[in-house]
Order: C-alpha cells, then sequence, then structure tokens
C-alpha cells in the first residue's frame, strides 16, 4: 500500500499579531519646549528650582500641548473689563524663552485690524487656555502672516472647540499660503528663514537671487550642534513623576 | 535670572544669589582696626588651598575652615559678633528686607570713547576724514589744561561696583538660594557680596531680622520657603479682579 511521508506535518495556523493602538500612540511624548535648558554656563540648579516652580502651576492651571499653528482661546483676567475677564482667539505664531519667562504670540483680524497679542505662559493673571483646532504647519514660525493676506489669519472669534481623539498623531496642514505683493516686512524667500509655508509668486530670477545668501555649511557645522534627546528624556520623566503626584 | 509676579498681577525681574559655604572667618576689634566699629571677616565658597601663600591660608587654619575663594570685611555692631568659624546661611536674610549687592562687573577690556562714556562720535559719511568714533575736542580754550577726571578712553568693567536698594523677595534655604529684585553687577556665577541697605528710605523695613544670624542648629526650624506678602506663590490659585 502506498505509504505517505507520516501523517502531514500538523502547521499550526500563524498567531494573530494585536496591535494595541492606545499603547503605540501613548508612547508619543510631548515634552514643552520652554523646559528644555538652553545652552550656557548657568549653574544647573537654577533650572531645577526653575522647574518646580513651573511644575506647580501647572498643577494648578492645566496648560495643553500645542504647537505653532494651533488655534487658541485664552481668557486672563482684566481689572479694566466687564466681568473682569478678557478672551482672545487667534492663531499661534511663535512661542518663544525659556523657562518662567515662556511666551507665545496669538494672531488674529477683528474687523479689518490685524491684532496680536503675546500672553506669558506662566503668568497667574491667565485663567484658562483652551485648544480650539488642532493643526501643526510646516513651519516653526508663522510670522509670514503679517505679510499674507489677511484670509489666512482671520478666525471667528466664537468658533466652537473641535473635538480630537486623545492618542492621535497632530495632523499637519500643508496650506501654502498667498502673500501680498512686496515689500514685505521681511525677505521671506531668502533660505535663512527656511519657509516652506509660502507659495511663492515671484519671478524665478528673484528666487535664484535670494538663494545667493544661503549658507549651506550651517548644518554641518558642529560647533552649533546641541543634542538635547537625553536631557529632554530625563525632564520629560521628571516632569511626568512630578505631575501624577 | 527669572520673572516674578506679585499678588496685583505686576511683573518683577529677579535674581538669583546663591550662598555658598559661608563662614565667618576672623573678629577685629575696635581698636584693631582704627576704625569706628568691630569688623568680622567672612569668606565664601570653598577652592584649592594650593594657590594661596602660607600667610594667608593663617586665618582659614586659624577658623577651621577650608580655603575661601572671595573674602570680605564687614562692619558690625558690637551685640552682632559672632564667633569665628559659624557658617552663614540664606535664612540670615528674610524676604521683605533690602539689600545692597557689590561685585566686580564684567571686564570689557581698553575701550573707546563712545562705549566706555557714550559719546556720539562723528557722522560716517559728509567728508569725514579718519574721525568716526573720536572724543573731539577736550577743553576749552581759555583752560588751557585738561581737567583731572576728563572722560577718555581706558579699562572698563572688571571694577566693584554697588547695585543699592533690592529688594528681597524669596529665600529657599534648602538649596540657600536669595531671590533679590531687579539685576546685579557681574557675570553668570560671579562672586558677590550682599549687605543691608545703607539707603534711609528702607531703614524700617529691616527690622526683626534673624539677630545676630541664623543658626542651623538652633530651634528655629524653618519652611523650605520663605516668601514675601505680596508675591505670588504658584501654589496659589490664579489671580482674579474680584
Amino acid at each position: 500500500r502506498s505509504s505517505d511521508a507520516g501523517p502531514a506535518k500538523f502547521k499550526p495556523p500563524s498567531k494573530p499579531v494585536i496591535v494595541d493602538k492606545q499603547r503605540q500612540t501613548a508612547e508619543r511624548r510631548f515634552l514643552s519646549p520652554e523646559f528644555i535648558p538652553p545652552r550656557g554656563r548657568t549653574n544647573p540648579l537654577k533650572f531645577s528650582v526653575e522647574r518646580k516652580d513651573m511644575i506647580q502651576r501647572r498643577k494648578v492651571l492645566s496648560i495643553p500641548e500645542f504647537y505653532v499653528g494651533h488655534i487658541l482661546a485664552v481668557t486672563t483676567a482684566d481689572p479694566y473689563a466687564n466681568g473682569k475677564t478678557s478672551r482672545f482667539v487667534g492663531i499661534c505664531i511663535r512661542r518663544g524663552g525659556k523657562g518662567l519667562g515662556a511666551t507665545f504670540v496669538l494672531r488674529n483680524v477683528i474687523e479689518d485690524q490685524g491684532v496680536e497679542i503675546c500672553f506669558e505662559l506662566y503668568n497667574p493673571r491667565i485663567q484658562e487656555i483652551q485648544v480650539l483646532k488642532l493643526e501643526k504647519r510646516l513651519d516653526d514660525n508663522l510670522m509670514y502672516l503679517r505679510d499674507a493676506l489677511p484670509e489666512y489669519s482671520t478666525f471667528d472669534v466664537n468658533m466652537k472647540p473641535q473635538s480630537y481623539l486623545d492618542h492621535e498623531e497632530v495632523p499637519v496642514n500643508k496650506l501654502q499660503v498667498r502673500m501680498k505683493p512686496k515689500p514685505w516686512s521681511k525677505r521671506w524667500e531668502r533660505p535663512n528663514y527656511n519657509i516652506k509655508g509660502i507659495k511663492f509668486e515671484l519671478p524665478e530670477e528673484k528666487m535664484k537671487e535670494a538663494q545667493k545668501w544661503s549658507k549651506p555649511w550651517l548644518e554641518f557645522d558642529m560647533l552649533r550642534e546641541y543634542d538635547t534627546s537625553k536631557i529632554e528624556e530625563k525632564i520629560w520623566k521628571e516632569v511626568n513623576e512630578e505631575l501624577k503626584k | 535670572m527669572m520673572p516674578i509676579w506679585t499678588k496685583s498681577g505686576k511683573k518683577h525681574a529677579v535674581t538669583l544669589l546663591k550662598v555658598q559655604d559661608c563662614h565667618v572667618l576672623k573678629y577685629i576689634s575696635k581698636e584693631d582696626s582704627g576704625g569706628k566699629s568691630p569688623a568680622l571677616i567672612v569668606g565664601g565658597k570653598n577652592g584649592s588651598p594650593f594657590s594661596r601663600s602660607e600667610a594667608e591660608m593663617k586665618i582659614f587654619r586659624e577658623a577651621g575652615v577650608p580655603r575661601k575663594q572671595k573674602v570680605t570685611t564687614f562692619n558690625v555692631t558690637e551685640d552682632a559678633i559672632i564667633k569665628p568659624g559659624t557658617p552663614l546661611y540664606a535664612a540670615h536674610f528674610r524676604p521683605g528686607q533690602v539689600v545692597d549687592v557689590t561685585a566686580k562687573t564684567i571686564g570689557k577690556g581698553f575701550q573707546g570713547v563712545m562705549k566706555r562714556w557714550g559719546f556720539k562720535g562723528q557722522p560716517a559719511t559728509h567728508g569725514q576724514t579718519k574721525t568716526h568714533r573720536r572724543p573731539g575736542a577736550i577743553s576749552t580754550n581759555k583752560a588751557s589744561k585738561v581737567y583731572r577726571g576728563k572722560k577718555m578712553p581706558g579699562q572698563m568693567g572688571n571694577v566693584y561696583r554697588t547695585s543699592f536698594g533690592l529688594k528681597v523677595w524669596r529665600i529657599n534655604t534648602k538649596h540657600d538660594i536669595i531671590y533679590v529684585n531687579g539685576s546685579v553687577p557681574g557675570h553668570k556665577n560671579c562672586l558677590v557680596k550682599v549687605k543691608d541697605t545703607k539707603l534711609p528710605t528702607y531703614k524700617d523695613c529691616n527690622k526683626n531680622p534673624p539677630f545676630p544670624t541664623y543658626f542651623a542648629d538652633g530651634d528655629e526650624k524653618l519652611p523650605e520657603d520663605l516668601y514675601d506678602e505680596e508675591m505670588f506663590q504658584f501654589t496659589d490659585p490664579s489671580v482674579t479682579y474680584a
């Protein structure tokens, strides 16, 4: 009788790969940029003392995670306003400063007048910071919105906060902004600003002339390197532990 | 330097000063110094003993203290004399007191008249031959001499200067840090002398200080942070105008 080569070896079915999306995306760490100490000869004790104060303030007022390009609503205590609070809605143009003096600039166009207000993150007069729309832009610095057409900086003052899931990635808006005719406040076409979010409608010769000011050696300059990954991890752990208490 | 907010919402800038290993080194009586009041020599911040001569090291050895980098004299009243060898802490000062801070300013080297004294110089164009940052005339015809103290180029900085009337906002007893209003002469991490004010307007502010000084092994147990009454502490809720 014909002999098979024994019974076919039992092949177990492939194990199902469980992708836990919650745990994966919870690994996304965001450390607010004002926690990272700048390069310098200051005593690290100063930064740790300052960080304690910042964490104390964060326990009282919850400062959400936000980047440049988000649309925020900030309520501050104002002694000269009705109801003693004033609310301002705008797009975050830039975040500056380190430590307790960290600031962010919100821009909006109200009744055809462009308004920019610079708020301090740790100012005790701020009652609430609300994120209305989550949206990262292509650049870190949106100062060119001053020379762009006003429609790109107008936002509804009574905008409802957009609901967003906690563990999704922050969406990047690849909007190319159209500008008013030149002259601009700064020469945004030059490579030292490194702007990717403008739709340049300039002739080709002007774009080539702007490339004359490019400094291709800057990215290879070793003295300018400041590797913050290890510092960031330490600080992130410290901040998270303190906030949980 | 750091920002600080008051309970009414105003912002002030503040300098952090660290009190690092301060010890009283020697007591000089009124007759020895020949001055009006006895003096105490205080030293701060430990350093290596090898770069100083034996005569200077004698003071440190008698006090039983490692070699200090900064040594200063304070004129003290008779009842405020402290035994040499006692350590001094930041809790010697209290929030609300007013203080003078002396330090060596940042050295800028040999500087010209425009940077050192703020002269306007000369225009860049319109026919100026080799004259853009020069002082111009140094005296008149009638004087026929140059007065003493005429502002001229020379060494700028690296000189002891004092800022007066600085309020103390906060004291951290754990790390020995004093938060002093405004800016202070000197570069980052430089050595500084902190003294009670000599200004007459703040005479009332310096009442009831820890006298003669704050003793760590004494009965007084201070909390980790001492705040001024007007200062906003970050544990409080946000400031509102009712």
